[in-house]
């Protein structure tokens, strides 16, 4: 069964079409990464897929139960967020916030179980999070902190993660670090959906790419189609090449020789 | 000492102060022996007068203190976390201008004559309608439910004020009274107010100890606390019932107490962090210990006339806020 299964959704705020009929389908260990330009309607998608936002029309089936019908506490057990731009609380330690994640399975009155810290410390020790146990969330770098919501995340054990532009501020070593641990959990068994603006990352790393445009789902196929396929700069109204480096696909804008100097 | 332990210490001595020190000053130590002698150890050495004093007069209204300071420090507290705002206290939803609307009611058709036994009544009923009107108005926004919240009960708290300005105005004869129960007082307490007002700020008290942990989940904003599971609108929904019923019951006996919600637990997240599993158990009894000590302080600095205890409140509580804020600020 699909871990999540969206089916000619629409979203409409007033006069303007943000989703129009967008289907996708991410299966039990894929990696799922939507593309598109700016206002294609990726953050959309995701929030509706969250519960945060409603459609007019279609349907968000987890595991096979629609979305509409879930409560908060039963959907955190079926998709994990990590979300855009994080809030990041003053004063909370970096363990105490990856065990926020907990909260979708022992709920909001009880105190976190012996259970509940051997797995946000499992958790710690796969993202290299361990000797920061201590530190205040609000103290860490940029890609530290990202591990750590990606930590809260892994910690909710919920079998698919959502990730709305997870590497948008980190420098590239953080992006790549980031995206293999992310490969890693999924190798293990997890699905993940990844909103992405870098192409050549978006490629190298998802199984599947899923193009978006003005709220409409373009293409959808294997990343390396995807990347190579002549509607991907028509959308982007843009000149790209494919580099091969070492087996990996580079996608690579080109400036257009009539405003080159 | 810890931060918990030292609000014991603080407590144990408001109480004590709040007995002993009066008009009639009876030392801690024959208030205990009598108090042990109630309970069939050994003999009290107080007179009948002394008796009085201590167990008709003073205990009453420390208790409807203790109760009214817990209540209010922990509301406020409670709002600041479910709001994700600092300037949250316990009459943000219009507990105030509501039960302030009904007081001036009822002391207003009363005329000349005394502040009449139903006016706590009919301050609980407008508290409460007060906090349901702006629940009605501001509840049900989709998004930004918390500052559509605040927005709404700015506006229930505008409209009933004027109303209870109107109102006070138009009746000369009656105006001091009025004022007198605005700026609050626990000088009418008795057993019979304290059990009043008693069940209510046990279970709003314990309901929003409860939610403690839900108010940590939610400094993470509102879409990631759902989407961490929390049903962000429910517990939001109990905490503002249950710390509306609770400040409800406490004004509708003591009058508007202010600044406690506020400075209360801002003091104690400086001395203990950001994290509500300590905030508002320690706000419970911090929050009781300064309202008896600001009342000990209102009736006896100017004795035999009384302080108003709000301006006490302020007047204590302002530059301490200040003081621990500076400290605080040197030590990082």
């Amino acid at each position: 069964m699909s871990r999540v299964q969206v089916e000619s959704l629409g979203v409409r705020v007033g006069e303007a079409t943000l989703l129009d009929e967008v289907s996708l389908r991410v299966e039990p260990g894929e990696w799922v990464t939507v593309i598109g330009p700016n206002g294609a309607g990726k953050t959309t998608l995701v929030e509706v897929i969250m519960g945060l936002r409603r459609s007019v029309s279609g349907v968000v089936r987890l595991e096979g139960r629609a979305g509409s019908a879930l409560s908060e506490r039963e959907r955190a057990r079926l998709v994990s967020l990590v979300p855009q731009h994080p809030e990041v609380p003053a004063g909370m330690t970096v363990a105490d916030y990856v065990d926020l994640g907990r909260v979708a399975r022992r709920g909001w009155v009880r105190a976190a179980s012996s259970e509940d810290w051997r797995v946000v410390g499992a958790v710690m020790a796969r993202l290299g999070l361990s000797g920061l146990s201590g530190r205040d969330v609000a103290s860490l770098s940029g890609g530290e902190r990202q591990r750590a919501v990606l930590g809260r995340a892994l910690a909710q054990g919920a079998p698919l993660m959502v990730l709305d532009e997870p590497i948008t501020g980190l420098d590239l070593r953080h992006q790549m670090e980031l995206l293999e641990l992310l490969r890693r959990e999924v190798e293990s068994g997890l699905s993940v959906l990844a909103t992405l603006h870098d192409l050549t990352l978006a490629g190298q790393f998802a199984d599947r790419l899923v193009l978006l445009d003005a709220g409409r789902v373009v293409l959808d196929a294997p990343a390396r189609e995807v990347v190579r396929h002549p509607e991907l700069a028509a959308r982007y109204a843009m000149e790209l090449r494919v580099v091969e480096i070492d087996g990996a696909d580079v996608v690579v804008p080109v400036r257009r020789a009539g405003s080159r100097r | 000492m810890g931060v918990a332990t030292a609000s014991l210490v603080l407590l144990a001595a408001a109480v004590l102060g709040g007995l002993a020190i009066g008009p009639t000053p009876i030392g801690t130590g024959r208030i205990l022996g009598d108090a042990l002698s109630h309970l069939g150890l050994g003999h009290g050495t107080l007179s009948p007068l002394q008796s009085t004093i201590i167990w008709q007069l003073r205990a009453p209204r420390l208790v409807l203190g203790l109760l009214s300071g817990a209540m209010l420090a922990v509301a406020g507290g409670s709002y600041q976390g479910v709001f994700r705002n600092p300037l949250a206290d316990p009459y943000l939803l219009g507990v105030a201008a509501g039960a302030g609307l009904g007081a001036t009611f009822a002391i207003v058709r009363a005329g000349a004559e005394a502040t009449p036994s139903w006016t706590p009544l009919l301050a609980f009923a407008g508290a409460l309608a007060a906090v349901g009107a702006t629940w009605l108005l501001g509840g049900r926004a989709r998004h930004a439910a918390g500052s559509s919240l605040i927005l709404a009960g700015v506006a229930v708290s505008s409209l009933l004020t004027s109303a209870q300005t109107f109102l006070q105005q138009s009746s000369t004869s009656s105006i001091a009274r009025v004022y007198i129960w605005l700026l609050g007082s626990l000088a009418s307490a008795s057993w019979h107010s304290v059990f009043i007002v008693l069940p209510y700020v046990v279970v709003s008290v314990l309901i929003c100890l409860s939610a403690a942990r839900a108010l940590d989940v939610m400094s993470v904003g509102e879409d990631e606390s759902r989407s961490l599971g929390l049903p962000v609108r429910r517990v939001r929904l109990l905490v503002i019932a249950a710390s509306s019923l609770g400040t409800a019951a406490v004004v509708s006996v003591a009058g508007l107490i202010g600044f406690v919600g506020i400075i209360v637990p801002h003091l104690v997240r400086l001395l203990v962090g950001t994290s509500y599993r300590r905030i508002l158990p320690i706000s419970v009894v911090g929050g009781a210990a300064f309202l008896v000590l600001c009342d000990t302080i209102a009736r006896t600095a100017l004795a035999p006339s009384e302080l108003p205890i709000g301006v006490v409140t302020a007047l204590v509580g302002a530059p301490v806020f200040v003081l621990v804020l500076n400290l605080r600020r040197r030590a990082r």
